[in-house]
């Protein structure tokens, strides 16, 4: 019965997974979840059966922050051409934007456009770079988003709503999934210099126990908070510590046998250990070969904090991590209200070469083949002007793509109206995009779900349809 | 949500179509048979086999379920095991070694009475089951979205609770001062403190869509009091008729209307009038003998306001510009709760507008200002004030029902009102006698604070209950729905709530009766056979270990290693932050470090950023209300207490008071160390382990005193300390 209603999960039918782990209801929605592989411990972080056969292991974000104007990099407009400097036709239907900008005139795009790769995919030369592997990407031009704002829609793009509280899809992905390499989190961040906006809330893990939560990367030897010992404790030290604490744990522990709590807690010290060693190691480039550097141009001083994490993405992956988001231009980077040619030549400067690279490199290696690598921003860019030589938001059409992971490369799917204000054939709502990234990692999104205020939640909220096109 | 950006230009034409009341389903007999809405029963107290076991009613209920499942019910702990229970139960601090010996030592046949009886009393007792309270009310110090900035005067909400736990404050009065103390209690500041609870909403300072942002905060605070008071996931039903429960959508809004004219009022003065008047009138001689300077600086910032004023205008949409354009007698009441929320982003004060000025007027101004401050001696200190939500001076506006919660898409118009299965009626509402209010929320207060409202009153019990035992009679304290659990003992929940509401809603005497029971003083031990009937412990057979929340463990540690201050109220505090954690909205981390070591519930609440120490131990994000934390065990966790820099500062304050208190004696060190941070003295295979430790560790770290902090450091990480056992 319960499965005809529009928020579905399965009847209740496993003794609960979680209890041992805190919460009742997330035993709920964990046993209901996983049809098949009975758990069998109170380890939230255990590695978990898909639902399906998944095409990705991993996902690669590519975070765009601030907005990276569709307009001029992926979905040419030859209208904008002819509309230059006119207002923009009533036909189009006027927006209320960010910047109250909607009355301005039209901006055409200054970029010169070339079809690239085998499949003619269009890519301005602001990414002469990426579109070398034009034929490695589905670009998705009829996105469409909720939020006006940056912090509204950074938080959309991340969790599914504007307003904060949601697990993010990272989060949902290792709750769904559990995770592979204990020693690492299972979802990584990265940022590159300045604070993304929203902050944590966007890698939060809502209303879903804290594990999931994703783990921001600090820059330096010492990735995760609290990753190395304290001041003038040594290695030695810390793990004789570590040995008089498993005795009194254990001792304490004799006659409490059934309660796996304990046990837990004696093994995520082992784990924590484990992990000083190898987060350290995870993010250690000195022993990556000046080729592979030089293919994330890290020796360009411009180019070095993203190519880093863009290395470091590859590395993360190759290490078992399935979500690692990066953020390129983080704190609004891509936010050309004005002078869109110097700040795009900047961001886009930045990241088309290292992108490029990981492409590459992950190609190079066999990792393309299980990993989803997605670009873009949180919106795209208005197709009129703001103050003369900057653009406005635009959540009602813009632009991201996918590679890898097996989704149908080489094509360009759905399209928005002539000017590229709204999107119009096959518009896909940030719900799909989540959909769909789920979908490759195993995951149905209506079945991954979890009990919270009486509603089974899930991170599509009550929407979400796969991009179909990437599967066809 | 979704398209209502777009819709929003014609959101004022829609409004004038709005639609009449679809005609609603009937309930089912179900649904009107579902426990929750019945009424308080008071039930006799069941017969037992083993009255040897009963200590009082409770137990009686407890053990009348548990003997039908052939279950026996543990036996009581030992004394140090409850002492420290208790301890870390009411107060949130473990017990020290005094009153462990006070109590070992007292046999009469209340010392368990007297124990109780004391923790209540303390003051500590109020913070901790505050933190319980600002958990349901997603209590946070800061805005939140973007900006994230400071609310720089919520935390006297916080002070607010803690005084009112203490207080023993009935807890009728406490939730009618939250919701309605505006109206109920005029002139009484800290009801006027209280009307904070539905201030908390996350909130975006400069919003464009402000129509949006007031239905956003409108649920809010419908969701809030849904789950929090009435135990109801109301915000199902925003969208639809609730899948389970019988809430009509309907319902939804009609819970909203309460809210329907509240705004935020940010600078309440908490003072009486005689208080106001007086201060008012010092500041009329001020403002009349500094009339002239203050005009000449207001000439002088003109520009820069008149700037401010036209950028953010030019960014709202026309419905917005018309409210703030429109004269103040042709305001509707829609219009005037626009003109609020858009106020700050179109007005800013002198000294902001100051800002802007450069060269000859800067200097000008700061002549000005110099002449300005020659008159401090006459002007009046600045009212204490509180961030409040208090009626508008309008009317209402209207309410509708809305289009998948879509403020544009305004169905047909609702009365404030109560759940249509328990009364379908618009709820009367008075206009109370003084002040603004519309009488809406008092009416909503009152109804929450009847003594026959099925609802209210056994959440409450419910969540002491749970708090006690980590687990409620209610599984899920905030949902007793169809989706949430059903009682697992309805008629000690009945007759808890009624004792409750006749012993006058005093939630000390609830406590008083909970920890004098048998139930409660349960050990932990397990029992196969009991587990094999009922492994949840949904039947209380024995008591449940859990480990202890984040902020119980940092005052803990504070407690045992002699560094905790126990200086009360106040605002936020800032204890370091690991190194690399960055806070929008600024973390002003405290250098003096008895101000950081104070009582965890202080701690400065940043919504996007909680404190990392707390986070990794599941203090719940503040963008919802809470009713019940997670329990993880991680990795996270373990660097935290292993490596933070603070705690093994900690552990060496720990360590000098172990050797200060002890002497020289390496075994009575042990010894020492082990009643501070277990209450309990060491077995003899345990003083032998330390010791063996204690020598090894020698050979490593070359000294002693490093070794002592290890020991220490590793005690305060270890399972025994961590849980409430």
């Amino acid at each position: 019965m319960l499965n005809k209603m529009k928020h579905q999960w399965q009847a209740r039918s496993r003794r609960e997974f979680f209890t041992q782990a805190g919460s009742g209801l997330a035993g709920l929605a964990f046993s209901s979840m996983l049809a098949e592989a009975a758990p069998k411990s109170a380890d939230p972080m255990e590695a978990r059966q898909p639902h399906h056969k998944p095409m990705a292991k991993s996902v690669i974000w590519l975070f765009m922050e601030g907005g990276p104007s569709h307009v001029d990099l992926f979905d040419p407009k030859p209208t904008l051409d002819k509309l230059d400097g006119k207002p923009m036709p009533d036909s189009f239907g006027r927006p209320i934007t960010a910047m109250g900008t909607a009355n301005n005139t039209i901006m055409r795009s200054k970029r010169q456009w070339k079809q690239h790769g085998q499949s003619g995919l269009w890519v301005s030369d602001w990414y002469p770079h990426i579109a070398q592997h034009a034929d490695k990407l589905a670009v998705i031009r009829s996105c469409k988003a909720d939020g006006l704002n940056h912090v509204g829609s950074v938080c959309q793009m991340n969790t599914g709503d504007i307003l904060a509280g949601r697990p993010s899809l990272g989060a949902w992905t290792t709750y769904g999934l559990g995770s592979a390499n204990r020693n690492l989190p299972t979802f990584v961040v990265l940022l590159d210099d300045r604070e993304v906006i929203g902050g944590p809330k966007n890698w939060s893990s809502g209303f879903l126990p804290a594990t999931y939560q994703g783990t921001q990367f600090r820059t330096g030897d010492t990735p995760i908070l609290h990753l190395s010992n304290p001041k003038g404790v040594s290695k030695e030290q810390q793990r004789s510590k570590l040995n008089f604490l498993k005795e009194i744990n254990e001792r304490w522990s004799a006659d409490k046998q059934e309660d796996t709590d304990l046990d837990a807690r004696v093994r995520a010290y082992e784990l924590a250990y484990q992990m000083q060693a190898a987060g350290p190691e995870a993010v250690d480039l000195t022993r990556e070969s000046e080729a592979t550097k030089k293919l994330y141009a890290l020796e360009d001083p411009d180019l070095h904090a993203f190519g880093r994490n863009c290395l470091l993405a590859r590395r993360l992956v190759e290490r078992g991590v399935r979500f690692v988001e990066l953020y390129c231009g983080s704190g609004s980077g891509w936010d050309a209200h004005n002078n869109i040619e110097g700040n795009h030549s900047k961001w886009c400067r930045v990241s088309d070469r290292p992108i490029a690279g990981l492409l590459t490199d992950l190609q190079s290696r066999g990792l393309l083949d299980d990993t989803l690598v997605v670009w873009g921003g949180e919106f795209g860019r208005t197709p009129f002007n703001e103050k003369g030589d900057g653009r406005d938001h635009n959540p009602w059409g813009f632009t991201i793509w996918m590679a890898g992971a097996g989704v149908k490369a080489g094509q360009a799917i759905g399209t928005t109206d002539e000017i590229g204000l709204r999107a119009v054939d096959s518009p896909y709502h940030v719900h799909d995009i989540h959909a769909t990234i789920l979908h490759t990692l195993g995951l149905n999104h209506e079945r991954t779900t979890y009990m919270h205020n009486g509603r089974a939640e899930r991170p599509t909220l009550t929407d979400g349809k796969l991009i179909k096109e990437l599967f066809a | 949500m979704r398209k209502s950006l777009i819709i929003i230009g014609i959101a004022v034409a829609v409004l004038a179509l709005a639609g009449t009341e679809p005609k609603q389903k009937e309930f089912t007999a179900m649904q009107k048979r579902w426990w929750a809405f019945q009424p308080i029963s008071k039930p006799a107290v069941p017969a037992v086999k083993n009255q040897a076991w009963v200590r009082n009613d409770i137990d009686a209920f407890i053990l009348a379920k548990l003997e039908a499942k052939g279950i026996t019910p543990n036996a009581p702990a030992d004394k140090i095991t409850l002492l420290r229970r208790a301890s870390l139960d009411l107060t949130g601090l473990p017990p020290t070694p005094d009153e462990v010996q006070a109590f070992l030592a007292d046999d009469s046949k209340d010392a368990w009475l007297k124990v109780v009886d004391r923790l209540l009393s303390s003051q500590r007792y109020g913070e901790r089951w505050a933190r319980h309270w600002l958990d349901l009310a997603r209590y946070s110090d800061s805005e939140g979205f973007k900006a994230d900035e400071t609310r720089p005067n919520i935390w006297r909400y916080r002070d607010y609770v803690i005084r009112s736990f203490n207080a023993d404050k009935p807890y009728d009065r406490f939730v009618k001062e939250q919701i309605a103390g505006d109206e109920l209690y005029p002139g009484d500041p800290q009801a006027l403190v209280a009307t904070g609870f539905s201030r908390h909403f996350p909130d975006e300072s400069n919003a464009r869509n402000i129509m949006q942002r007031r239905q956003e905060l409108l649920q809010d605070v419908t969701d809030v009091v849904g789950v929090t008071f009435m135990g109801l996931t109301m915000g199902c039903a925003k969208c639809h008729d609730h899948k389970f429960d019988p809430i009509l959508q309907k319902d939804y809004y009609r819970l909203q209307a309460f809210f329907a004219n509240t705004r935020i009022e940010d600078s309440a003065a908490l003072v009486s009038t005689e208080q106001k008047q007086a201060y008012q009138q010092k500041r009329t001689v001020w403002e009349e003998q500094t009339k002239t300077i203050r005009a000449e600086i207001a000439k002088l910032v003109e520009p820069a306001r008149k700037q401010f004023y036209k950028d953010g205008y030019d960014k709202f949409p026309p419905e917005i510009q018309a409210a703030l354009d429109i004269p103040a007698d042709q305001r509707t009441p829609f219009q005037w709760h626009m003109y609020y929320k858009a106020k700050p982003q179109v007005e800013i004060t002198d000294e902001a507008a100051a800002k802007k000025l450069k060269g000859e007027p800067l200097k000008q101004y700061k002549a000005l200002n110099a002449q300005l401050a020659k008159f401090d001696s006459i002007k009046p200190a600045d009212l204490p004030i509180a961030q409040t939500m208090i009626d508008n001076e309008s009317e209402a506006p209207k309410t509708h029902v809305l289009s998948v919660a879509n403020y544009a898409v305004p169905q047909y118009e609702v009365e404030p009102g109560f759940l249509s299965i328990l009364d379908p009626a618009p709820a009367a509402i008075t206009k109370p006698a003084a002040g603004n209010g519309s009488g809406r929320r008092s009416a909503l207060a009152n109804w929450l604070a009847d003594p026959n409202n099925p609802l209210s009153t056994r959440v409450m019990v419910n969540r002491v209950w749970h708090y006690h035992f980590g687990r409620g009679i209610v599984g899920t304290p905030s949902d007793f729905g169809v989706m949430g659990e059903r009682p697992s003992q309805p008629e000690l929940l009945d007759y808890l709530t009624t004792n409750f509401t006749a012993n006058g809603w005093s939630v000390k005497k609830l406590h008083r009766m909970i920890l004098l029971s048998a139930t409660y003083q349960q050990s932990s031990n397990y029992n196969e056979a009991a587990a094999k009937v009922d492994p949840d412990n949904k039947l209380f057979w024995h008591f449940q270990r859990r480990r202890l929340e984040g902020e119980t463990v940092r005052d803990s540690i504070l407690q045992v290693s002699g560094a905790l201050n126990t200086k009360m109220y106040g605002p936020g505090i800032f204890p370091p932050l690991p190194p690399g954690v960055i806070t929008r909205g600024g973390w002003n981390t405290e250098k003096d470090t008895s101000e950081s070591n104070r009582r965890s519930v202080y701690v400065f609440v940043r919504r996007n950023t909680r404190y990392p120490m707390f986070e990794s131990f599941d203090m719940p994000d503040t963008h919802e209300s809470c009713a019940r934390r997670n329990n993880t065990v991680s990795a996270g966790q373990a660097l935290e207490l292993m490596n933070n820099e603070l705690v093994l500062g900690w552990a060496k304050d720990l360590a000098k008071r172990v050797q200060n208190d002890a002497g020289m004696s390496p075994a009575s060190q042990v010894e020492r160390a082990w009643k501070l941070v277990y209450a309990r003295a060491p077995q003899a295979d345990e003083t032998k382990a330390a010791l063996d430790f204690l020598q090894q560790h020698d050979q490593i770290t070359g000294n002693r005193q490093t070794s002592m902090i290890d020991l220490c450091h590793m005690l305060l990480n270890s399972n025994e300390f961590l849980h409430m056992n």
